[in-house]
Formats: C-alpha cells, structure tokens, sequence
C-alpha cells in the first residue's frame, strides 16, 4: 500500500483496475475450480452408477444361472473405459461372484457386498449398486473408479481459466491504461496548472475544464479559487502601495519633527547655557559689592545689618553653586562624547584618588572585589558617573564604618555588564525612586547630609543616557541603596531588572 | 470334544439351508431354480395366456425327479403381474395349457410324441435327455462336471413363437460343442 501510495496518478489508476480486474479473476477461478470439483465428483458418480447399471443388467442371466464364466466375462468388457480399475459381482446373499481387474491396478475389493452407495476413499471412488430382476434383487455389482480423470479434468478446466485470466488482463491493462486518461488527464493537467500559478506568480492562469464530473466541479472550483486570489492580491497590493506612500509620509513628518525636536533642545541647552552663565556675572557683582559693603562700611553697620549682608553674600555663593551645576548639566547636551574603549579600573582608580581626602575624613571604605571589564565609552564623564555615586554614597550615610562596593555583572547573550554601586547608607524610600533623578529635586532639608544642589544623580542619568543605558536604583531605607547602570543598550538586562523597586535588597 | 462336535453340528445345520445354489446343491434343486428363471428371460406371445393375469404354469411330465424343490422355488414369487403354479398333467392333451414343460427323463423313449403335441403351442420344453433337442425340445440341460448347463434350440424357439432372451442366448452351451 505504501508504495502504491507513492506512484504516479496515472500508474495508480493502472494497478488499482489490474487489481480488482486481477482479484476478481482469481476469485472467480477459484469460484469455478471449487464449483467444478465438486460437480465432477457428483457427476462421476452419477456416471459410475449408470455404468453399474448397465453391468448389472448384462449379469442379470450370469447370476441367475450361476455362471461365473459370463459373469467374469461381463466384468471384463469394462476394460474399455480406463477409469475403471476393478470391478466384482455378488450374489444375491451377499457372497462374491466374480471379479475383475485390471492389469496392472491391485483394487480393494471386499468379499462380500456392502450397503448400497458411492463413496470417495483416497483416490478412488467405490459404488455399490444391486443388480435388480423383475423387481427382485438377484445380486450386487460393485465398481472401483479412479479419480485420475477427475484431476485430469480439473487441471484442464485451471488451464483454461489461466489463459482466460491473461488474455482478461491484458484486455484489462489495454482498456485500464487507456481509461484512466478519463481521470488522469484533468488531474494531472489541474496539477501542471497549479504549478505554474505557483512558479510564476501568475494568478490569471486558468485551469481547462474537460468533464462535468466532480473532476470537473474541482476544476471549476480551482479556478475560482484563483479569481478569488488573483482579485485579492490587486486589492493587496495597492493596500500595500498605500501603505508604503502612508509610512514614507510618516517618515517623513518624523524626521521634520526629530530635527525640530533636536534643534529646539540644542537652543534650550544653549538658552541655559547662556542664561547661566550671563547670570554668573551679576551675581559675581552682587556677591563682590556686598563684600565691599561689609569690609569698607564695616563701622557703620549695626550687627543686624552686618548679619543681612552675610546672608546676602551666603545666598548669592548658593546660587552660584546653582549655576555652575546647571552650566555642567546643560554643558552636557551641548558637547559629544569622545567614544573610546576604556579601562575602568583605572577611571574608578582616578576618582578615588581625587577623593581620597574626604574618603578619609568620613572614614569611608570603597572597595572593588574584582577587576572591572574594558568598556567603550566616553572616559571623563564615566569618571563622573562614579564620582557622583561614590560621593552620594558617602554623604547619605549615617553608618560608624561607611562603605562603598563597585562592581558588576555580566549581561547576559551579548547584553553589556551592568555595573552597580552599593552602599549601607540610609536608603531611599520606593516612592522616591524616580524623583531622586530630577534636576534639584532634594529629599533632605538643605544643611543635612552635607548640603549639594541635588543635580548629581540628573547629571548621572543624563551621561548613562548618552550612552544609551539605562539606570535604576534597589534600595531598603535604613540599610542601604545600590545604583545599576549599563553603558550601551541592553535590553535583556534592562528587562530583567525593569522593575527594580519590587525586588527585594 | 462335547463342544467342538456341537460346534461342527451347528456349521452343517446352518450350512445346508444357506447354501448358494451352487455346485454344492443337489442337480434337481438347482434345476428347479434354472427353471423359474428361465421365464424371466423368456416372452410368451400374449395370447398364450387366457387372462391378462393369468397365472404361468410350470408342468412337470413323467416321473417327478424335484420333488417338493419346485414349489419351493416359486413360493411367492411373481414374473410381472403374474403369480406361478407348479402343475403335474397326466394326459397328453393337457400339456397345451402348460407355459413351461419340463419332460422328465422317464418319458425318454416317447419323447417324439411328447414333443410333437406342444411343437407348434407356445410352450418352453425343457429336458434332460440325450437327444431333447433334436426331437424337438427347446433346452436341454447337460452337465459340466458338477455345474449344471443347457442347450438352447432357438429354431424350435422361434416355431413355438416364444421369444428368448439373448442373455439366455449367451449362456446356452453351444450344441456343436456336445
């Protein structure tokens, strides 16, 4: 079955009728064969029964007269039929007559007569048959037949059969191949047909329809089919069309958008940029004439002037400090980073030197467990980012022993390391989370914790920014907070960590 | 002893009545029997007979040499629709009458006379004579050592008007042969 599965329809089609024209035949020889035996066997009898008869009517004078002599003579002329193999008459009580047999056969032959019948032993058929006179049974004749002729004809009748079963399938292989054009040919055509729709594209083929049978129905259906795709795919590809011209124009208002975009944040960090530093100067007055104040009318100011003035003059540094963060701030947007690839070990190094004084006066510890990776970036504002966390870990720190761990962990496929900067300062509640990175934004009155201008963490994110990373922060209050950052796109980290206040530590 | 004597009595007792009709039997029994069945292999002409179910009769002239054998034979035996009797006539004019006459051998020297009386009736003369024959008898029994055989005359067959079988035919004795 499995490989008439494989074969060509029109090879199919050929087996399929041999088969069943074959099975038929077969079954149908078999049916005659069987058929035949049987009624040769029936007809034999029939036969040898007649034959009795006509011996045993031939004896009849034999027996009634006793002689032997004739009765052996009237067995003996059944040597003309050569299926008989012996033959025997009996008298009428039974007891054996005369027999015959022939030469060369050694027939069972029984001494007395037995019920009357035909029976098949082994190769032979027997028959017991009463010789009748004037109604009276005078004697019994019986006859051995051999069943070679049965054979003979069996073997005669399986011949012919035979031929007729090769001449009927080579009739049948003649008309099957053919016929099975009738089914082969639209299929194979509606295949050839679809193929060339397929290679080329061309949905304007049509198939050609030859019956009106269900072969012909399919046809018919294909080719609506086609119409169908043929219809759908012009309807496609102006859609498609449209959609290209749709999206060239988005494009198009995007990239006007993102330029005026660009040029309006240019011009708002130029703005700052100006406006902080033309407001440096003024403030530089205000600061340097109030100190003029206070050192050349030192004598005539009371006590409460003296203190205003001071006030005054702590304020205008204040604000001055104010400016200089916004100028670094905005100095960021305005100037490009310098990519190269760098050794972090030694920017984390540079910064510590730089802060080594104060580390020390706050007896604070940094540590980094294992050598950090070479990364590409931008060196000098990297330093800036460790910097500012290092310095905001120490300052927000109430512990005895402050401490301050650098390190990182590998990004996962090709993601960049995230690294992390770890204290046991106070901590950060969850909800200040995001404001924590506003520009200004201070959660602490403004002389606890050492005081800033709170720009540190903005300048931070806006670097981490630049290079495309991402920052979050994981802090329980009390025992300390950890700053993550990548430099460069991760999304696979940035999604494993995209929500940092839920997890805990 | 007792028993094996016994044994041999009871085989003879059984023996006798069952005996075939063979070369065993005694000549006479058999040739009652060979004469019932000659009728059935012989045709009478239809008016040998007075009715249509007319019994056949089988005479016997002379001596009877059967004894009771012949009745025997014919006992409830029936040729077609007919039954059989067994007469014994005494007077030559009665033969007429018979279907089958057996002469016995002790009308011998008057077997001419006894013959030309039936010559020309339908009557199956049967004999065992020297010379049956040739007076004019139709079968003559013989024998062949123990086993008794017969002559056919079918010329005088024919002149009776009496048709005989060719399987008698057959098995008659060939006269040239005697």
């Amino acid at each position: 079955m499995r490989l008439l599965r494989d074969l060509p329809i029109r090879r199919k089609l050929v087996v399929i009728l041999m088969i069943a024209t074959g099975g038929a035949l077969v079954l149908a020889g078999a049916g005659l064969l069987t058929l035949d035996y049987f009624r040769l066997r029936s007809e034999m009898a029939t036969d040898l029964r007649t034959l009795a008869g006509i011996v045993g009517l031939n004896s009849t004078a034999a027996l009634s007269f006793q002689n032997q002599q004739d009765a052996r003579e009237t067995l003996q002329a059944l040597v003309a039929n050569p299926s008989i193999v012996g033959a025997s008459l009996y008298d009428g009580q039974g007891a054996l007559f005369a027999r015959w047999a022939r030469p060369g056969a050694k027939p069972d032959i029984p001494l007395r007569a037995g019920p009357r019948g035909a029976s098949f032993r082994g190769d032979f058929l027997t028959l017991f048959e009463p010789v009748v006179l004037d109604g009276k049974r005078i004697g019994t004749v019986y006859l051995v037949s051999s069943l070679d002729e049965i054979w003979h004809r069996l073997l005669l009748r399986a011949l012919t059969i035979a031929a007729v079963f090769l001449l009927a399938a080579l009739a049948a292989l003649a008309l099957s191949s053919g016929l099975q054009g009738l089914i082969s040919r639209p299929v194979l055509h509606l295949a050839d047909t679809a193929r060339a729709v397929s290679e080329r594209n061309d949905y304007s083929l049509r198939a050609g329809k030859e019956s009106a049978d269900e072969l012909g129905r399919l046809v018919d259906a294909f080719n609506e089919m086609l119409s169908q795709i043929e219809e759908r795919d012009t309807e496609l590809l102006s859609a498609k069309a449209d959609l290209e011209h749709r999206v060239a124009d988005r494009t198009q208002e995007l990239q006007v958008a993102n330029a005026e975009l660009q040029q309006s944040n240019r011009e708002l960090d130029d703005f700052a940029y100006i406006a902080s530093h033309d407001l440096k100067e003024p403030l530089r007055g205000i600061h340097n004439y109030s100190m003029f104040l206070l050192e050349d009318y030192a004598d005539k100011l009371d006590d409460d002037g003296r203190s205003k003035l001071e006030t005054l003059m702590r304020l205008t540094r204040r604000m001055e400090v104010l400016i200089d963060s916004l100028l670094q701030y905005s100095r960021l947007g305005r100037i490009d980073l310098t990519m190269e690839e760098v050794d972090l070990n030694q920017v984390v190094a540079e910064v510590l030197e730089n802060l080594d004084a104060s580390l020390q006066a706050e007896r604070a510890e940094v540590v980094v467990p294992r050598p950090l990776p070479r990364v590409l970036c931008d060196r000098v504002q990297t330093g800036e980012i460790f910097h500012n966390l290092i310095v905001n870990g120490v300052k927000y720190n109430d512990k005895e022993r402050k401490r301050v761990e650098i390190g990182y962990e590998e990004g996962l496929s090709g993601a960049p390391p995230a690294f992390y900067v770890r204290d046991n300062g106070i901590g950060i509640p969850d909800k200040h989370h995001d404001a924590i990175f506003r520009i200004f934004k201070r959660l602490h009155a403004r002389d606890r914790y050492g005081g800033g201008t709170g720009a540190g963490l903005t300048i931070v994110k806006k670097i981490v920014e630049r290079h495309n990373g991402r920052i979050w922060v994981e802090s329980t209050p009390g025992e300390g907070t950890t700053f993550h950052f990548t430099l460069g796109k991760g999304d696979s980290i940035a999604a494993q960590h995209a929500e940092p206040a839920d997890s805990p530590g | 002893m007792a028993v094996l004597r016994r044994g041999l009595l009871l085989l003879l007792l059984l023996a006798c009545p069952v005996a075939p009709l063979g070369a065993q039997a005694p000549e006479y029994d058999v040739k009652a029997a060979f004469l019932f069945n000659f009728v059935k292999f012989v045709e009478w002409p239809a008016d040998a007979f007075a009715a249509e179910r007319a019994p056949l009769a089988i005479c016997v002239y002379g001596s009877d040499p059967f004894g009771r054998s012949l009745e025997t034979v014919i006992q409830g035996e029936r040729v077609g629709e007919r039954g059989l009797i067994v007469e014994r006539p005494d007077r030559l004019d009665d033969l007429e009458a018979c279907h089958v006459l057996f002469v016995s051998g002790s009308e011998k020297d008057r077997l001419a006379a006894v013959l030309a009386r039936v010559k020309d009736a339908p009557v199956l003369t049967v004999g065992d004579t020297e010379g049956f024959l040739r007076a004019g008898g139709i079968i003559n029994f013989i024998l062949e050592g123990s086993k008794v055989r017969f002559l056919i005359n079918q010329e005088a067959a024919e002149r009776s008007g009496l048709r005989i079988s060719s399987k008698l035919m057959r098995l008659a004795v060939s006269p040239g042969g005697r």
